[in-house]
């Protein structure tokens, strides 16, 4: 059979191009000590143009990261509105975890771009670092691609399985798709923390001298912060998923036509703004968690990181977290002005916001000063005379407690606002209600002025009082409410819709803030190593080795979640030409918070 | 809808310049590699104290515990009215002048723990090298005390340290090795090591033995008796303490050591 003329070139091409390949393998099969391959071999480090190689990587890390936490986050809270959907048979939260989906699959794509890219970065300007790597984490690197590649087809078929398989089995199917989603996500990330928990925390046995041949591979990756991390992560990606899916909401109510539209997405960001609140409440105590591994890995890290070079930064960390409180507390004052009977409250919202910026005061109150030998012999110490005594983990801990039960507060006085209970002993239930509140401040703030009369080993342990005091507090309190809100009688139906576009822009600065919190502490973990690659393993002896001060930080951390944001901007608006997404249809009648307007379809769904 | 894109994005840069102007309104630190010295025999007391100065406050990472009075004590100032560093110094362990003690306590802090405080302190060695532990003594005695440290001191065998740890990747240091081999039996036979252990009938009891030395101690046991065989004598051999050289952290290659170690840590 003959060829036509062609095929029969392209195969002349092909057979060109494996003759020059062949040749190229020959040559590096006999010649396997050619100076070049040396050469290549021994180059610890490349230069990226312009802005250098920290630079290029920082910000390529950074931003994927950024994409990354968007990813793993949104499936995590899709699969519970779906599982509301299909068990508790209302359709809208159906809805509501479809269009988070569809938000998911266009940064997807974003996610696994950015990621190609920081890998190319790493390969070719820290090339001595990821041989390094490599070598001691190759098995784990190809079951994260094959992974990746399950979590790919898995998030395809959640999204465009989602009408076929919408009824009986076959949905409860689908809802196992999205389960599998966040096992398949999670499990990738946990791959990729134990490779950057081992430049942190490598293990005891592990030297300068230790060829990485001789790493073990499972105390390499499940080294000392390895778990912590991956615990800190999976929390905070529901945090920031919750924000970006708030400020996505934010934005299509400001540019919605149709009461419809605007309706549906105040709903979505208010359930953003839930998603994101509720899961900062915990993120503290996991955070707790990390930066105690940390200090049981190597005190010197430990106190680095709180007390070093890097002590300004948890004043920086203090001032965002307040801007968040502020914000989400704000969000929902503002709210309650849409909800019927929510005037009552209305004059508490005042002393709440007192409460609130005393506790961020306290809070960004500094620690210790680090100073020179004249600048602490003026000072008499390296505690400020007056406000050192707010700088200690004693007030701290009362400070956050204190905000974190208001805010649970303002949340309580929220989904309370419209509703009447009608059970017999609502007034009993309400003053059990207040007594816990009342008790868990008196037990936050006796802890946190003992503190100051004991040991620094003993009021350490005194914070897990005040922790379980406050969670207790949330428990129960809730407990009580779901009870006692069974059957409660509605003061009026709630706006949606009508909020003023000043709560929207609270939604703006939550998702930008959070953004920017999630860049600040991802310097924090990796300039803790300081000057090495690998903590007192494999030294940075690149130009770009000294690690910068917050200042310079913050401009590249600003860049990065300028980069991110344009980025989300572009693809959802990318997202939105593909496809109409479901908005929702004003009902006269939404019971309470908790529910949401009645959806509809409105064509390409 | 341009007008709201408009406010959208004055709201995002807004926030985002408020944070970088308040992040560029602290005290800005930056965490400095530590800088190489080399000193010559005749270098000079201000040189020392001055290139110390600048680690302490810097690179070396002092100030992260010593400034705080709270993990470890105070240097620069009065700790306990026993004045600052270089007052107290000559006084806090018998036997052991103002600069023997500040250098024993940077290489081998778990020994020289003061009361009330934690044993936090790493051993300096691993992350600075003997001339700047020798720097930084010199520069802890000049706050309070006369500065004894001199070039003499940086070149004798008053440092039991290895210099600053090498690049992970980098080549072994020049090591006088006395054989080649990478089996771990050849290398301790060449290293004459069984001249005092024994392991399977080869050798001589006098130090311990190698046979079910991983039940005994662990493989960082072993490597610190290997590369600083004085620091800790081996329970039931104390009267041969000082005994074995500590020659072979400079002997074997650092592929050598490792075999060694993970070859003695699983004989059980």
């Amino acid at each position: 059979m003959s060829l036509s003329r062609p095929m029969a070139r392209r195969n002349r091409r092909i057979f060109k191009a494996l003759g020059a390949f062949g040749l190229l393998a020959l040559a590096v099969h006999v010649f396997p000590e050619a100076a070049w391959a040396q050469e290549v071999a021994s180059r610890q480090y490349g230069t990226f143009p312009l802005v250098g190689s920290r630079i290029a990587i920082w910000v390529t890390a950074q931003v994927h990261l950024l994409f990354a936490a968007f990813v793993l986050g949104v499936p995590m809270f899709a699969v519970v509105a779906e599982a509301i959907g299909i068990f508790g048979g209302d359709e809208k939260y159906d809805k509501l975890a479809k269009e988070f989906t569809r938000l998911l699959l266009v940064a997807y794509s974003a996610t696994a771009i950015w990621g190609a890219i920081l890998s190319f970065l790493l390969v070719t300007l820290y090339p001595g670092l990821w041989l390094y790597l490599t070598e001691i984490f190759q098995i784990s690197m190809w079951v994260y691609v094959g992974l990746f590649f399950f979590e790919s087809f898995t998030l395809y078929l959640y999204y465009y399985g989602w009408d076929r398989w919408s009824q009986g089995r076959a949905k409860l199917g689908h809802w196992t798709l999205g389960i599998l989603l966040n096992v398949w996500g999670t499990l990738v990330m946990f791959i990729a923390n134990s490779w950057l928990t081992y430049m942190m925390s490598p293990p005891a046995d592990v030297g300068p001298d230790t060829s990485p041949a001789m790493v073990q591979f499972w105390s390499a990756f499940a080294n000392a912060t390895w778990m912590p991390i991956n615990i800190h992560r999976m929390i905070a990606n529901v945090v920031f998923g919750g924000a970006i899916v708030g400020a996505y909401a934010a934005y299509r109510f400001l540019m919605a036509e149709t009461d419809e539209e605007r309706a549906h997405y105040d709903w979505m960001g208010y359930v953003g703004n839930l998603i994101a609140i509720g899961a900062l409440i915990v993120l503290p105590f996991a955070g707790y968690y990390l930066g105690r591994e940390i200090y049981e890995f190597n005190q010197q890290m430990g106190i680095t990181m709180m007390g070093g070079f890097m002590s300004w930064l948890w004043i920086i960390q203090a001032f965002l977290i307040g801007v968040l409180f502020l914000a989400g507390n704000y969000y929902l004052w503002v709210g309650m002005g849409r909800i019927p009977g929510a005037e009552r409250f209305t004059p508490y919202t005042k002393y709440m916001l007192m409460v609130l910026i005393l506790g961020v005061i306290v809070w960004a109150t500094p620690h210790t000063i680090i100073g020179n030998r004249e600048e602490l012999e003026a000072m008499g110490g390296t505690f400020h005379p007056f406000l050192g005594v707010l700088g200690l983990m004693s007030a701290k801990n009362t400070a956050v407690n204190i905000m974190i039960l208001t805010t649970f507060l303002s949340f309580l006085l929220y989904r309370r606002a419209n509703s009447r209970p009608t059970v017999s002993w609502a007034k009993t239930g309400t003053i059990v209600q207040g007594a816990l509140f009342v008790i868990s401040a008196i037990i936050v703030v006796f802890y946190g002025v003992y503190g100051y009369f004991v040991s620094a080993i003993i009021r350490i342990g005194f914070s897990v009082y005040q922790v379980l005091a406050v969670l207790f507090t949330i428990f129960a309190v809730v407990g009580i409410d779901i009870f006692m809100m069974r059957g409660a009688e509605s003061r009026g139906a709630i706006r949606w819709g009508q909020m003023p576009p000043r709560s929207q822009y609270a939604l703006f600065i939550l998702a930008v803030t959070f953004t920017w919190l999630m860049g600040l502490m991802g310097f924090a973990r990796s300039g803790i190593r300081q000057h090495w690659h690998v903590w007192e393993v494999m030294r940075d002896t690149s130009v770009d080795a000294a690690t910068p001060a917050l200042g310079y930080a913050a401009v590249v951390i600003s860049a990065c979640v300028l980069i991110f944001f344009t980025l989300v901007a572009f693809i959802f608006w990318l997202g939105g030409l593909a496809e109409k997404p479901v908005v929702a249809k004003v009902s006269p009648g939404a019971p309470s918070v908790t529910g949401g307007p009645e959806l509809a379809p409105a064509g390409g769904d | 809808m341009l007008v709201e894109n408009l406010k959208i994005l004055a709201v995002v840069l807004g926030t985002l310049a408020v944070f970088t102007l308040v992040a560029n309104s602290i005290p800005q630190v930056q965490s400095v590699v530590p800088e190489d010295l080399s000193f010559g025999a005749n270098v000079s007391e201000s040189e020392l104290t001055s290139s110390g100065e600048d680690l302490y406050s810097g690179a070396g990472g002092c100030t992260a515990c010593h400034g705080l009075g709270t993990v470890a004590p105070n240097l620069l100032t009065d700790e306990g009215g026993t004045g600052s560093i270089g007052a107290r110094c000559a006084n806090r362990a018998s036997g052991q002048d103002c600069k023997e003690y500040l250098y024993a306590s940077m290489v081998e802090p778990a020994d020289y723990v003061v009361e009330g405080y934690g044993p936090i302190m790493p051993d300096m060695r691993r992350s600075l090298s003997n001339e700047q532990i020798w720097a930084l003594v010199a520069y802890l005695q000049s706050v309070g005390g006369e500065v004894t440290v001199t070039g003499a001191d940086i070149g004798t065998g008053t440092d039991p340290a290895p210099a600053s740890p090498a690049p992970a990747t980098a080549a072994p240091a020049a090591a006088t090795t006395t054989t080649a081999s990478l089996d771990p039996v050849e290398i301790m036979r060449a290293n004459t090591c069984f001249a005092c252990h024994v392991l399977s009938g080869e050798g001589a009891p006098i130090g311990p033995a190698f046979d079910g030395m991983g039940a005994r101690v662990d493989a960082d046991y072993i490597r610190r008796s290997i590369l600083d065989p004085a620091a800790e004598a081996s329970e039931g051999y104390e009267a041969f303490a000082g005994l074995m050289p500590s020659i072979f952290g400079g002997q074997l290659t650092a592929a050598q050591l490792e075999i060694i170690v993970q070859f003695l840590a699983s004989q059980q």
